[in-house]
């Protein structure tokens, strides 16, 4: 057979092979639906604007797979300016139950101004009985200057968003404070300290894992210690979680309403020790409850966290990282009380913190201090 | 230049050969005057023979001919079985090809359908096989992880179906936990946007 001869065979087996597995792509706007309410406060603009990019649906392997690239712009319909915004994204016909979210926390949008929103998701599912893999985008909140909200509040992305402007307040507060005492420089000495913190923070690959280990590591249990604020209306009294190997499962931990006003929900911070003495932030335990002043109640999750391999988990604490109160106030800790040494280098930086330090990176001080000066 | 056998030679001059080869012989002969020359040759023989044949002398036993040439051809025969090695390696020269080459196809076309298969799936199938292989009871969970963050982003995966809310060309920035089942990722863009993408576990 001539090499010719030869080529032309292997090119046809390839190209063969190629599309028996590749399979046939086709269209994918089809399969996005944007709902959003017509009354509300932001509207997508229409035509919707958007950006499909290598977006694309396709058979693949043995598998049905969209990738959605786009990106909506949003319009700011109130008379308020708009401080975050988060939109629900469900494909419950490819994972039951299945959702996710897009939030833009740290916005600061006046009536009538435009905004973008960008996605990208993927989502597979066996070929068999895959028509069509329909993904619905609708609005699930927006967070005014004011902190009023306006949404189903589905994804209770009100709590998260108060949270983000709280803290987004409180550390511009801390460096326009900043500024005052220490000008420019001091104000780049400080931006700086926190771009150092982010890049030194330590950030495992965390899963998250349902019913027991089958590994041979027998389960043990271990105490949480604690972390106080002094002015945090709740305080955690008592804690354990049970470790198997590299995962920790089932915290539980005992709480106690220490404020006049009644609690409806928390957040808990959950740090982890390795055996090399090495804190990570493992994750958060969120509790709806309903604390009244002096009460205690139990936190209770049945989850499973999986840390890297080889982690051996030597020591936990726990902390206080936020509080509503059922009059729709709430707590956080203060700018000193996170920057005490030893949350400092474990706890990520406000998103209001990172934009800040984005602008300082890509435009300079002059900019930073520009910014500061307009809230 | 390669030549035709000269026994393809003599099969041509005689008419004997088949359709496809007295094409490929004919096509060598056009361009070759030694072999066109071996075929003059061989009609020539031929039609000495003929012309001899027809002058037969009379009182010839064709009978006792026809015994002797059947003889000749059982000898042959049996002479071929004695180099049944030779015939036998032949055979499985023939058979090899075609098994080589449905090997090659199916390798191929299992490599590429392999490597296009998604890593959800893929990963759902290895472990699918490995407890069957491993006889290892039905009632244990497929795979017990069903939100991570991973390099394509962060992950809810449930019986070989995944979502998953993709990095974008940044890299996130910080990704976080939620025990009530909720994975997130924060991204920063150049113009200081910050966005949070979660994905929520059943």
């Amino acid at each position: 057979m001539s090499t010719v001869s030869k080529f032309g065979w292997v090119s046809g087996v390839l190209a063969l092979g190629a599309g028996l597995a590749m399979g046939q792509s086709s269209d994918v706007h089809g399969s996005l639906k944007i709902d959003f309410p017509t009354d509300g406060p932001v509207t997508v603009m229409m035509p919707m604007t958007t950006d499909w990019g290598q977006s694309k649906v396709a058979a693949r392997g043995g598998a049905m797979i969209l990738d959605l690239h786009t990106t909506l712009t949003l319009r700011n319909s109130s008379q308020r300016r708009i401080r975050g915004v988060t939109l629900l994204v469900l494909a419950q016909d490819v994972t039951p139950g299945g959702k996710g979210s897009v939030s833009v926390p740290s916005l600061d949008i006046p009536p009538g101004e435009t905004f973008p929103i960008r996605i990208d998701l993927r989502l597979l599912r066996p070929v068999q009985g895959a028509e069509s893999l329909p993904v619905q985008v609708s609005l699930d909140g927006v967070l005014f200057e004011d902190l009023s909200f306006f949404g189903p509040n589905r994804l209770n992305s009100r709590r998260s968003m108060t949270v983000w402007e709280l803290e987004a307040q409180r550390d511009r507060r801390y460096f326009k404070q900043v500024l005052e005492r220490a000008g420019n420089d001091g104000l780049q000495k400080e931006v700086l300290s926190s771009m150092g913190r982010l890049s030194d923070r330590a950030q495992p690959g965390v899963q998250i894992v349902r019913g027991r280990a089958t590994n041979f590591d027998s389960e043990r249990e271990l105490q949480f210690a604690f972390l106080e604020f002094p002015d945090s209306p709740v305080v955690p009294i008592d804690g354990i979680a049970r470790i198997a190997g590299n995962e920790a499962r089932a915290p539980r931990l005992e709480i106690r309403n220490r404020s006049a006003k009644s609690v409806r929900s928390l957040e808990i911070g959950w740090l982890v020790q390795d055996q090399l003495g090495r804190e990570f932030l493992a994750g958060s335990v969120p509790a709806e409850l309903n604390l009244a002043p002096g009460q205690k109640s139990q936190v209770l999750q049945d989850t499973a966290l999986r840390f890297p391999d080889q982690t051996g988990i030597k020591g936990m604490t726990a902390f206080i990282s936020n509080v509503e109160f059922s009059d729709g106030h709430y707590w956080i800790p203060t700018r000193s009380e996170i920057s005490a040494d030893r949350l400092q280098h474990v706890l990520a930086p406000s998103p209001e913190e990172q934009r800040l330090v984005q602008i300082y990176r890509k435009k300079g001080i002059k900019a930073l201090v520009d910014e500061l000066k307009k809230f | 230049m390669r030549h035709p056998a000269e026994s393809v030679i003599a099969l041509y001059a005689g008419g004997d050969l088949g359709f496809l080869e007295k094409l490929r012989v004919g096509h060598h002969l056009r361009g070759c005057s030694r072999c066109r020359s071996e075929v003059s040759r061989h009609r020539a023989a031929s039609e000495l023979l003929r012309a001899e044949a027809s002058e037969l002398p009379a009182g010839l036993n064709w009978d006792r001919l026809a015994a002797e040439m059947t003889g000749n051809i059982r000898v042959g025969l049996a002479a071929g079985e004695c180099v049944g090695e030779l015939k036998s390696s032949r055979t499985h020269g023939f058979a090899w090809k075609p098994v080589a080459a449905i090997c090659a196809l199916s390798l191929v076309v299992t490599s590429a359908w392999w490597l296009n298969f998604p890593v959800e799936q893929r990963e759902t199938l290895v472990h699918n096989v490995s407890r069957i292989w491993n006889r290892t009871p039905a009632h244990l969970p497929a795979d017990r992880v069903f939100l991570e963050a991973n390099r394509a982003g962060i992950q809810v995966k449930e019986n070989g179906s995944a979502f998953t809310m993709m990095h974008p060309d940044a890299t996130p920035t910080v990704i976080s936990v939620s025990t009530q089942g909720t994975i997130g990722a924060r991204y920063i863009a150049d113009t200081g946007q910050v966005t949070i993408t979660n994905v929520y576990g059943q």
